[in-house]
């Protein structure tokens, strides 16, 4: 079919609704193990138009899909879990959320004052690695900081990800602790206080530090450039402080290309730092830089309140026609944004190997037509991702019902 | 809630022996309301008592000296020695629960039942209940942080709270992360560190000042106080609601006269109303206003919304709810905020994404609640992402940044330097009033509070000067 537009969008959604959304396995996630569960989330729909339906609930996977394939939103929206089903809002007088996941919500638009290569909606290969690290270090922070076991990554279908934390503990999180977790995990950036932390660096930063190195040279001063042009450098300016900001232009200036520019920062910095000419609270400024052009950014809000919606997994973004894919936070450096699958190329994959088949029983005789479709595409892999990821949450689940054995 | 409110006057009974089972320690959690009987006179010395001691802590908390600090504890006792408030005075200077006195347990007795009254007199709206929260956390911080020795674990053990020292092979293993994570002056061998649930100190972990693991911090214990006073907040919070809940059945009207008064004699104000005397504010004015009127903070966002055409979220709120408060009339608001950020975008867009918020502020759409502008407070810590414009300047703000605006706002150079010194000590209202006075050129009377006071003192002082 070729290229994804737009325009293709309303002709090909009730085909996707239908025949490729993972009804089932979105089912089971959002049940936690009881369909009682199911019927008290908040899930919205926007459709064609831009039209925004909230408090939607369903009572059943049926129910849920057919829905879906009356409506052909273009976009779902998971909310919370509320006390009663969000579709009765109106009748119920104490409504209220109860529960939710923690989401975590990253956007390449918040780089764009470090990364040179593309701008605003766009993205390539080189500033994706703002959100590989952002992946790699939050996935970390979660596990060991917090302990948390559960996290689901998505891909958000046009230059962002956004994390599901999914542990059963941590869905009766209250707002309170939601801002605790989210701003441990958030870092301020230049034009307002710098990260400054003064003479000790804690041990969550640290990890990320460690994450951040291998990465950091290639990735800022080779493929970003950042310190190869005079605007460069005084952006980069302003993030050191005012006492050794002139010498370190002098410095900056005295050599060419981005790299050897960094270098001799570094060089003149630790100079410095032997003669003890640097305040103890500066001492860490190679560090500081790092993290803040490499630490997530995130946007906080979507993760303080228990009642943020968050897009669902396996959307398909409008502008980009691209599947909003879960991908495994292990192997995030092999993920390119740029295969993703897209609607189209869906679709043709489903009627090459249709066609295939076809031509495969017509010489056999055989009938296989029982294949589910989405094992038919690309988007096999990334269900597989999904359901791992279920399994994992379903285990659980279970041992913790089972009730513990007696022991004798 | 029994508060032992008899109708009829009875002659207090004390016995000291059922005294000494109620009041254990000097420091209380305030989780049994009392059920002695007591005098309508005392009932009201008591309540005005406590009132007069939250009122010296609201006081010094906004002394530009460190909270909790010798100078500030001094103030402290000097006014509770000044008027007379002794009984006061023994309970938050006393070491704890040792061979405690007849007298030690008399005041005992006055902070419990003193408590309880102020939470019937103060649970009756957010505002009251967040000031009488703040005030009553204040208090018993003071005190816990007061205790010694042997009193500390002995309180814990008496409420139940159940935290203990990591012993020292752990500290030896996790010595390399406590040290870097550990926020605060201190000797690692001569701290002892509390493994506590990390919900239990929220500030703590948000703002890294502890070593965190699969879900503990790992806390010195010169943050224990910080643990302990956010139990105590809870539990306060959720007992206020309660009180609320509850407070029609108590029709006893001498009572509820008292308890009404105290209720008066507090000033905040709240500017959720659109004022109909102030709505002569009109959109034209608006960058007169912005330069003459407003508050920094105000102000920042009103120039971004004018060089750009729009703002963030963060901003829209913060400056929607400030326009209202200063009595910009719905109509005349979507007027203005069609105009600018359509420059930008088109009509149709605007109308989509930006026309909800401002109806949604003037509580004209969703959940049509009216919403009270951002006081001073919540400016101070909400929190400010990237590239997002709102939140307190003085707070936000790099210093250079800061003493760069404020001169080219025409402060003069030395005045620039002294507010971003106090801004960069932690002292954001404080520096908010040399700003109002430097650039009104007049004296700053009152804190600042809120951005809708200050504008009221800076423009509705003019509007009263003319009209008298």
């Amino acid at each position: 079919m070729g290229e994804y537009t737009e325009e293709l969008l309303q002709e090909l959604l009730p085909l996707f609704y239908s025949r490729l959304f993972p009804c089932n396995s979105f089912y089971r996630w959002l049940s936690y193990g009881s369909s009682a569960t199911f019927k008290l989330r908040e899930l919205s729909f926007t459709l064609l138009g831009d039209i925004y339906i909230r408090y939607q609930s369903f009572e059943s996977m049926e129910n849920f899909s057919n829905e879906l394939n009356k409506h052909k939103p273009i976009k779902i929206d998971i909310g919370a879990i509320y006390n009663h089903p969000p579709k009765y809002k109106t009748q119920i007088q104490k409504f209220g959320p109860v529960e939710k996941e923690l989401v975590f919500d990253i956007d390449m638009t918040d780089y764009d004052d470090v990364r040179t290569c593309c701008s605003g909606t766009d993205i390539c290969s080189k500033c994706w690695k703002f959100m590989v690290l952002a992946c790699k270090v939050l996935d970390a922070a979660l596990r060991e900081d917090f302990g948390f076991k559960h996290m689901l990554w998505v891909f958000s279908g046009r230059r962002g990800v956004h994390c599901w934390v999914c542990d059963e503990n941590v869905k009766k999180f209250t707002d309170e602790e939601r801002k605790a977790v989210a701003e441990y995990l958030f870092v301020k950036k230049d034009g307002h206080k710098n990260i400054l932390f003064g003479d000790k660096i804690h041990t969550s930063l640290r990890r990320a530090l460690t994450i951040i190195k291998p990465y950091f040279n290639q990735m800022m001063f080779v493929e970003q450039n950042i310190l190869g042009t005079d605007e460069g450098i005084k952006k980069f300016l302003k993030n050191i402080h005012e006492e050794i900001r002139i010498q370190s232009e002098e410095v900056l200036r005295s050599v060419e290309g981005s790299e050897a520019r960094w270098k001799v920062f570094c060089d003149y910095f630790r100079t410095l730092s032997q003669k003890q000419s640097i305040p103890k609270i500066y001492k860490n400024t190679i560090e500081e830089l790092m993290l803040l052009y490499c630490y997530p950014r995130l946007d906080i809000n979507v993760s303080k309140g228990i009642n943020h919606l968050l897009k669902a997994p396996f959307c398909v973004h409008p502008k980009t026609g691209k599947v909003c894919i879960p991908f495994n936070p292990k192997t995030v450096d092999k993920f390119d944004p740029a295969t993703v699958p897209t609607l189209t190329l869906l679709v043709d994959e489903i009627n090459k190997y249709d066609q295939i088949t076809k031509e495969e029983e017509m010489a056999d005789g055989v009938n296989s037509s029982k294949i589910k479709d989405y094992k038919k595409t690309s988007l096999l892999k990334s269900i597989t991702v999904f359901e791992d990821f279920l399994r994992n949450i379903e285990r659980e689940l279970k041992q913790k019902r089972k009730p513990t054995p007696m022991e004798f | 809630m029994d508060l032992g409110l008899n109708r009829r006057r009875k002659q207090q009974k004390v016995i000291p022996d059922g005294l000494k089972e109620l009041y254990p320690h000097d420091l209380n959690f305030f989780t049994v309301p009392p059920s002695s009987e007591i005098s309508l006179s005392e009932f009201e010395d008591l309540a005005v008592e406590r009132l007069n001691v939250l009122r010296i802590l609201a006081f010094a908390s906004q002394k530009p000296v460190k909270q909790f600090g010798t100078e500030w504890k001094n103030f402290v006792y000097e006014e509770l020695q000044k008027q007379n408030l002794k009984k006061f005075l023994r309970i938050i200077k006393s070491s704890g629960s040792s061979n405690p006195s007849e007298l030690d347990y008399q005041a005992r007795r006055a902070d419990h039942i003193s408590h309880f009254i102020l939470r019937l007199a103060y649970c009756r709206s957010e505002e009251l209940r967040r000031w009488f929260k703040d005030r009553e956390l204040e208090l018993f911080k003071l005190r816990f942080l007061e205790l010694r020795g042997a009193s500390v674990q002995q309180f814990l053990e008496i409420n139940n709270l159940h935290y203990y020292p990591i012993n020292e092979d752990e500290r030896d293993e996790l010595r390399e992360q406590l040290i870097d994570s550990t926020g605060g002056l201190f000797i690692l061998d001569n701290t002892d560190f509390y493994k506590v649930p990390f919900s239990d100190v929220p500030n703590l972990v948000r703002n890294r000042k502890v070593f965190v693991q699969s879900g503990y911090a790992y806390i010195p214990s010169f943050e224990l106080v910080t643990c302990i006073s956010n139990i105590y907040r809870h539990t306060l919070s959720e007992n206020l609601i309660y009180a609320f809940k509850r407070m029609p059945l108590l029709d006893d009207d001498r009572i509820n006269h008292l308890l009404h008064n105290l209720n008066d004699a507090y000033t905040g104000k709240d500017y959720s109303e659109v004022n109909a005397n102030k709505s002569e504010i009109q959109v034209g004015n608006l960058d007169k206003h912005a330069k003459d009127h407003y508050p920094l903070c105000m102000r920042h966002i009103h120039e971004t919304l004018k060089a750009n055409h729009h703002l963030k979220h963060g901003c829209r709120l913060q400056y929607l709810l400030f326009l209202k408060g200063i009595g910009l009339k719905y109509e005349d608001c979507m007027e203005f905020w069609r105009q600018e950020f359509t420059k930008n975008i088109d009509e149709d867009k605007f109308q989509k994404q930006y026309s909800y918020l401002v109806k949604h502020c003037y509580g004209k759409v969703g959940s049509m609640l009216n919403y009270s502008p951002y006081s001073c407070v919540k400016i101070i810590t909400d929190s400010v992402g990237y590239g997002e414009q709102h939140g307190c300047p003085y707070k936000q703000w790099e210093s250079t940044v800061l003493k760069e605006k404020l001169e080219s706002y025409g402060l003069r150079q030395e005045n620039a330097i002294e507010i971003s010194e106090m801004a960069q000590k932690g002292h954001y209202q404080l520096a908010c009033g040399k700003y109002f006075e430097y650039t009104r050129f007049k004296e700053n009377k009152n804190v600042i509070n809120h951005p809708n006071q200050y504008f009221d003192e800076s423009y509705g002082a003019i509007k009263r000067e003319e009209f008298e």
